[in-house]
């Protein structure tokens, strides 16, 4: 247990030669400020991204012809019912509107109130709106995206949608979805299922595909193995490949973000190396001092070691704070377009703060260590040389 | 007792010392004198443990000095050798305490005691009133008293002075020239590197050792 008097030393030694470790600091917090920013973000919103799957449907089925997708016939929803295992079927329609004035793309989704389940979940999400008054009229519940889209081009109560018949279609502004969902509702628009049939041209008794539940404790295998006996026409998405499919996009995002993090680390410590092997007159002094004042050559290092290992504490937890700023407190400028460039329509939502102490745990030690490598290295060099020549 | 037999030292295949042999007893003070290059600076800095001859032997009280291991190098460096270097050797940044502070981390001293000691150390070298200036402020004679300073806290049985009143005016070269007395009157083993006339002319010098190209005249 180093002395009071030692401590004292270590942070006078700390504070006076403070220029020396200020340019090391201010890189070595940016370099770990970008990662952390990167982890936290990509821990945000898988956080959200995974709680919301999870409350997805376990199986999806689209009908396939020669390769494309289909809409499913109304005669399938009775044959999945008989399925062993299956509990809810739920029919879903939805699909995409090209907006031409912006050059983007809203998801329609169609809701089938003839549903139980629908009701229900509407009711739970919207306790404020009424279903009758909702239907009453041709109304939509729109996204954040969507409705600052529509005030920019001067919509105020109404959309006129042009279905593939040629016809249009007028809609109106009933409500918005909540901006706490934001991060996957921004683009969408809810309306009754036989209203959104009419604007994506979907053929009456037909159905853009469906979802699927299943009991509690039933084989998801055998499950997908009926399904798959039931049809042969048919795509089986399941809720755990969705993640995998995420999980992917993530991890190729985080891979190529991760290889610059690392080339600029190792371009960084190469510099400090360098720096610290040609080190500079006031350190080689500093160290000869030592050893002729009696400080043996592991002192010498250890003293290295401690004021160095202050320096990479105080950077690590700098840049951790910087970026824990920078995501949730400043909303990721830049890396959020990266992150969530899959939406077409700007995303102003905020992410959620979620922290992964394991990635923390390893920016910790992909920086310091070999951090602490570079600089004791040329120290250990020159305390194993004669003080006296390293004095001259 | 200081012993040094058949020193050579050879830097990049030159000679700077042939076979040197000599004897120091305690409580001697001895100069080493000569022109720069003459090879004083590295016998002394041999003597101190700080550089290895090519070959010979050094011992210190009966102690082979060139075999010990870097712990026992280091003890022998921080309780029985005091250095004083020339005026430049000092953390230029730091107060005269701090300067003197790093001699002591490594002992047993509480702080009190620790503090004590710098005190009493930098009273005898009147710099007591100084304790709290940056070095990079004192003058030359200061900071010469600081290193002495530093190396007399930890009660050295043998003291090395190399060229130590080579950037001293006289005024402060005759306190240098009266704490080394005092030294000298302690029973210190005191060798000094220099080529300052002054210093060859002290009354209490027990043997002066001239060297030429390397060896002892």
């Amino acid at each position: 247990m180093p002395s009071k008097e030692y401590m004292n030393f270590l942070s006078v030694l700390l504070w006076k030669y403070r220029a020396k470790h200020i340019w090391v600091i201010v890189i070595s917090s940016l370099l770990i400020a970008c990662i952390s920013a990167f982890f936290f973000v990509t821990s945000s919103i898988k956080k959200d991204l995974f709680l919301t799957l999870d409350a997805q449907a376990d199986f999806v089925v689209q009908k396939y012809r020669a390769g494309k997708v289909e809409e499913i016939p109304k005669e399938w929803i009775s044959g999945f019912r008989e399925i062993d295992g299956i509990e809810k079927v739920n029919p879903r329609i939805y699909g995409m509107h090209f907006y031409d004035p912006s050059e983007t793309y809203f998801m329609i989704v169609g809701l089938d109130f003839s549903q139980k389940d629908v009701v229900k979940n509407f009711e739970q999400s919207f306790p404020n709106i009424k279903i009758n008054e909702f239907l009453a009229k041709d109304n939509m519940i729109i996204g954040q995206g969507v409705k600052e889209l529509f005030e920019y081009y001067q919509y105020k109560d109404y959309y006129i949608f042009r279905p593939p018949n040629k016809g249009k279609q007028k809609v109106y502004f009933h409500s918005e979805l909540p901006s706490e969902s934001q991060i996957y509702t921004n683009d969408m628009i809810l309306m009754d299922s036989n209203l959104a049939k009419k604007i994506l041209g979907i053929p009456k008794n037909h159905y853009t595909d469906i979802a699927l539940e299943m009991k509690k404790g039933a084989d998801a295998e055998n499950v997908k193995i009926s399904l798959i006996l039931s049809h042969f026409d048919m795509r089986i998405i399941s809720k755990e490949e969705i993640k995998k499919h995420y999980e992917n996009l993530f991890n190729y995002k985080g891979g190529v973000f991760l290889a610059l993090y690392i080339f600029t680390l190792m371009t960084f410590l190469l510099i400090l190396y360098q720096r610290y092997s040609n080190i500079i007159h006031a350190d080689v002094k500093e160290i000869a001092i030592l050893r002729v004042l009696g400080w043996k050559i592991s002192d010498v290092i250890y003293l290295k070691l401690a004021e160095n290992f202050i320096v990479a504490i105080f950077s690590y937890l700098l840049g951790v704070i910087m970026a824990y700023m920078y995501v949730y407190t400043l909303d990721a400028p830049l890396l959020k377009e990266i992150f969530l460039g899959f939406k077409n329509l700007n995303n102003t939502s905020s992410f959620t703060p979620s922290i992964d102490i394991s990635s923390l745990i390893s920016i910790f030690f992909i920086f310091v260590v070999p951090f602490m490598l570079v600089i004791i290295l040329p120290v250990w060099k020159i305390s194993v040389r004669e003080p006296v020549e390293v004095m001259r | 007792m200081i012993r040094l037999q058949n020193i050579y030292k050879s830097f990049k295949g030159i000679e700077v010392l042939e076979d040197i042999s000599l004897d120091i007893s305690t409580g001697e003070c001895v100069v080493l004198s000569g022109v720069s290059g003459s090879g004083k600076s590295t016998l002394l800095s041999i003597i101190g443990s700080f550089m290895k001859p090519t070959s010979g032997d050094v011992s210190v009280n009966n102690t082979d000095i060139l075999n010990l291991n870097d712990f026992r190098l280091s003890e022998f460096r921080k309780d029985i050798l005091g250095f004083i270097t020339q005026s430049f050797h000092l953390f230029e940044t730091l107060n005269v305490r701090e300067n003197i502070l790093p001699a002591l981390l490594l002992s047993q001293l509480s702080q009190e005691e620790i503090y004590s000691k710098i005190s009493e150390l930098t009273k005898l070298v009147d710099m007591e009133h100084k304790l709290d200036t940056q070095v990079a402020l004192l003058s030359g004679g200061e900071k010469q008293r600081c290193i002495i300073a530093r190396t007399l806290v930890n009660n050295p049985k043998i003291i090395l002075c190399d060229e130590p009143t080579a950037n001293l005016d006289k005024e402060n070269t005759l306190v240098f020239i009266e704490i080394i007395h005092a030294l000298k009157k302690q029973g210190k083993t005191i060798v000094i590197a220099t080529h300052d006339p002054l210093i060859k002319e002290l009354d209490f010098v027990d043997k002066i050792i001239y060297m030429k190209d390397g060896r002892i005249e």
